[in-house]
């Protein structure tokens, strides 16, 4: 007699628990470059035969990013040491009462989303979700005192000695917050209740 | 239902390890344990176990607004007062849910007494999920089973179509607590299912959740948008990140709201609201002063794994399981036995997940009282 219903899953599989699946996640080989665009200004960028809103709107990102990301010092001559005299503004404050800090001035951006350049707007393809992953963060660029002909990261990757399109390895241009995160905030009931149960166990049920 | 020996397949254990099983034996001593099953009839299944199963869920979701209004039912429920407006907005913002697990007493006859709910972070997901699934599977390519012998377990399905469907910002983060491997192959079970879903998964130790001006962050500095998180939510509602959860922008699964249901003071509460319900057990809320008596069992409003529960059957034998969750309220509820199969006394746990009925895992103990120990053991459909 044919089954009618079927109670159970149709199939359990597992990608990620499995070695075998590991190991192909291993396998990725030698990071590609990919295409990104720096520039000193939004109007320098739509200089270069992009449209004007995408160039303003990568800009502004890039300066939400800025008080986030850029290096921080706890005071103004340290700072400007490293970024010029005249370079540096005070950080926003954060929460704790650590007094103020410094940083330099954003100095230019990289527009990680590749454009649509020579004015193709709206007519433009889609692009393709492969490009999208294949794009680096939009982000504020930096010039060092000693080396002003070079946009660096904010982590001080050097990126690109002029402006317009240029090639970089995504992992180098990954930005970092620059606070400092308080961790081991959770997991304290954890280790008193094993302790007192003198045994490792779930935490679950 | 019938609890029916088989032989356990040859070498099952290397199989476990190869897939992820880490936690199989649990210091030397089974925990799976594939050496019975036990059968049930279509009929238990669906009228016994999934329909009450369901139908319990939506009553304890009906609960939910009556206590939000209620400040002796939150004060009753141990719910933090700085934290009352929280557990508000995430049910008010209608916040996703994942899944839960119902645990019964239940005997093959007569109406499945609800015992309590998991509603925060029930485990044996796994166990239940996938490895019981494959054990049945191989047993009928064997020849020892029928093939048309079935398993009440759509769980995997289920929590796949939950990730693939549920508004979760990404990635999506899961944490669980570093030293309880146990914990992190549930985790692990998840994220494999998250990742089959398409979800953009990525693991956390719960220690290492950051805090950077009152944002949860992960090992980068990065806000967290979505985390699930294997750990009570009353253990961090007292510690020193709680502030956190009040200001953070995070999803969390299981949602605040469900400090609620996974809360032993929920059961005295759907017996008042329900009194007489042919699924539930006479409960009441309890200061755990006064002695017990015969045919009732104590039990902490947080506990896990059957820590801290005192019982008294109603022949006056007692029981007692010593545990670390003795800081809070008790609720008193009626007696009612796990049926017993020759030296074993069984529990059902049955899952839901959104709000549909997923399957059943059943739990073996030698005593009354099911513990983190109990063995777990595989089942199947046969009419």
């Amino acid at each position: 007699m044919p089954k009618t219903t079927c109670k159970r899953s149709r199939k359990a599989a597992l990608i990620f628990m499995v070695p075998a699946a590991t190991l192909l996640l291993q396998g990725c080989g030698q990071e590609k470059t990919v295409e990104a665009q720096v520039y000193n200004t939004p109007d320098e960028c739509a200089a270069f035969y992009n449209p004007p809103a995408q160039c303003q709107a990568a800009f502004e990102e890039a300066a939400a990013l800025h008080p986030q990301v850029a290096p921080r010092y706890a005071n103004k001559q340290e700072c400007e040491a490293d970024f010029g005299t005249g370079s540096c503004e005070t950080a926003p404050q954060q929460q704790s009462a650590q007094g103020s800090f410094f940083m330099p001035m954003m100095m230019g951006f990289m527009a990680g989303q590749m454009l649509n350049r020579g004015g193709m707007g709206a007519q433009a393809p889609q692009q393709s979700s492969a490009a999208a992953r294949n794009s680096v963060p939009t982000q504020p660029l930096y010039k060092s005192r000693d080396d002003r002909g070079t946009f660096r990261t904010a982590s001080n990757a050097p990126v690109a000695s002029q402006s317009g399109p240029t090639q970089v390895r995504p992992s180098a241009v990954q930005p970092k917050p620059a606070s400092l995160a308080r961790r081991g905030g959770f997991g304290s009931q954890a280790q008193q209740r094993a302790t007192a149960a003198q045994r490792s166990s779930s935490y679950g049920g | 239902m019938k609890r029916i020996p088989i032989a356990p397949r040859p070498g099952w254990q290397d199989f476990a390890e190869s897939v992820g099983f880490d936690f199989h034996t649990i210091d030397g001593e089974a925990y799976w344990d594939e050496s019975a099953y036990y059968q049930f009839s279509l009929a238990q299944i669906e009228q016994d176990l999934e329909a009450p199963t369901e139908e319990l869920h939506q009553m304890a979701l009906d609960l939910i607004p009556d206590i939000l209004q209620s400040e002796q039912q939150l004060t009753q429920l141990a719910v933090p007062e700085r934290f009352w407006d929280a557990v508000r907005d995430s049910w008010n913002n209608a916040e996703p849910h994942l899944y839960g697990r119902l645990d019964f007493a239940y005997n093959g006859q007569g109406p499945a007494k609800l015992l309590e709910l998991n509603y925060d972070t029930p485990t044996s997901l796994y166990e239940t999920g996938f490895f019981q699934w494959v054990w049945l599977e191989d047993q009928q390519m064997r020849g020892v089973l029928p093939a048309h012998a079935d398993q009440f377990n759509s769980l995997q399905d289920k929590l796949e179509q939950a990730f693939a469907e549920l508004p979760l910002p990404q990635p999506f983060y899961f944490s669980s607590v570093t030293q309880s491997i146990e914990d992190k192959g549930t985790v692990d079970y998840l994220m494999d299912i998250a990742l089959q879903s398409g979800l953009d998964s990525r693991y956390i130790q719960l220690e290492q959740l950051g805090d950077i001006d009152g944002q949860l962050v992960d090992l980068a500095g990065f806000p967290i948008q979505g985390l699930f998180k294997l750990y009570p939510w009353e253990f961090m509602l007292q510690e020193e990140f709680a502030a956190t959860l009040l200001t953070t922008e995070t999803r969390f699964l299981e949602p605040l709201w469900k400090t609620l249901l996974s809360n032993k003071g929920i059961l005295p509460l759907l017996w008042q609201k329900y009194q007489g319900h042919p699924n539930l057990l006479p409960s009441f809320f309890d200061d755990g002063k006064k002695p017990l008596t015969p045919g009732w069992v104590r039990k902490p409003l947080f506990s896990r794994e059957g820590a801290n529960i005192e019982m008294i059957t109603p022949d006056g034998q007692s029981l007692f399981e010593p545990g670390p969750y003795n800081d809070n309220g008790y609720i008193r509820q009626a007696f009612a036995p796990l049926p017993r199969f020759g030296e074993h006394f069984t529990l059902i746990g049955s899952w839901v997940v959104g709000d549909m009925a997923a399957g059943i895992g059943i739990r073996e103990d030698n005593s009354l009282i099911t513990k983190d120990s109990s063995r777990f053991v595989p089942h199947i459909i046969l009419d």
